[in-house]
């Protein structure tokens, strides 16, 4: 009996914990290298650089601690107008953002984490909209780690 | 053994409803009745300003991505940031960055300018350490798009 409580308060445990992550990716290359790829990798999925938001000058140049982080929106015209049809409330997420951030030597790209959008919007055709996306960024990403 | 049971059973009742708490709403909306898109963005502008945000730029929702002379002009976002708040927040988890630099939509209707911004407390649900953070940064976008709207 012991035993079952332990187990089932541990599944709880975990379940309550459980936490959905945005799409992440890492390589060891510098953020010059980085912002060259992502951008490739972006291009060969048909989406385009629309901003390069460099908060790690930003932050430094007004004397706080440089974060090593960059964000990147992306996004392409057909999201935009498949969006303004389908789902308005869908804009709100566009363009795309992912967030490039070095550690140690090391690049890690993530996106937005999806999940809340997913649960907003559980019926078709936001939902699906919303699935197109995250495979096109994980397309990309993919295609960054190759690069 | 039984009064174990209910006690467990109680804690994951108390567990479950902590967990849930009130739903927080994806979007924070108000609407600027009667003024048009450049008056709405002026009006931004200003309580942006007046809440200690930096003002970081403005672009149609289709930017870059048709030629300017294409870009829809009922829709536009405005982008805009607190320093502090971000280098605050950045060292409790990069994540964060999911929700900077702070926007708000405007889109054009036939009686004024709706203005919506995506809730930080909505976005922060899976980011526990964010949530204080996220509670106050919801707060000043209410004010701001409520001095806005005015």
């Amino acid at each position: 009996m012991k035993r079952s409580l332990c187990v089932l308060g541990l599944s709880v445990g975990l379940v309550l914990t459980v936490r959905a992550e945005p799409l992440s990716v890492s390589k060891n290359v510098d953020m010059r290298q980085a912002l060259d790829d992502i951008t490739l990798a972006a291009t060969n999925h048909e989406l385009v650089l629309v901003k390069m938001q460099p908060i790690d000058h930003a932050l430094e140049k007004r004397g706080f601690e440089n974060p090593h982080i960059r964000i990147l929106f992306i996004g392409s015209e057909s999201a935009v107008r498949w969006a303004e049809v389908a789902e308005p409330k869908l804009l709100n997420l566009l363009p795309l953002r992912l967030t490039l951030f070095q550690k140690d030597g090391r690049m890690t790209v993530i996106s937005d984490d999806f999940e809340p959008w997913l649960r907003e919007f559980p019926d078709a055709p936001a939902h699906l909209m919303i699935r197109a996306w995250q495979e096109e960024l994980k397309a990309t990403l993919d295609d960054f780690v190759k690069q | 053994m039984r009064k174990q049971v209910r006690l467990f059973i109680l804690l994951l009742v108390c567990l479950g409803a902590a967990h849930a708490g009130d739903p927080e709403p994806m979007l924070i909306t108000t609407t600027a009745q009667g003024k048009t898109m450049d008056q709405a963005v002026l009006a931004l502008g200003q309580a942006i300003t007046d809440h200690n945000y930096s003002f970081v730029r403005q672009q149609a929702i289709d930017s870059r991505l048709v030629p300017y002379a294409q870009e829809v002009r009922s829709v536009r976002l405005v982008y805009f940031c607190n320093f502090a708040r971000m280098d605050r927040v950045l060292r409790l988890d990069p994540r964060a960055t999911q929700m900077m630099p702070c926007r708000v939509t405007l889109v054009e209707t036939p009686t004024g300018v709706d203005l919506i911004a995506v809730n930080p407390a909505w976005v922060s649900q899976n980011m526990p350490v964010l949530h204080d953070e996220c509670q106050e940064l919801k707060r000043d976008y209410q004010s701001i798009l409520e001095e806005a709207s005015l």
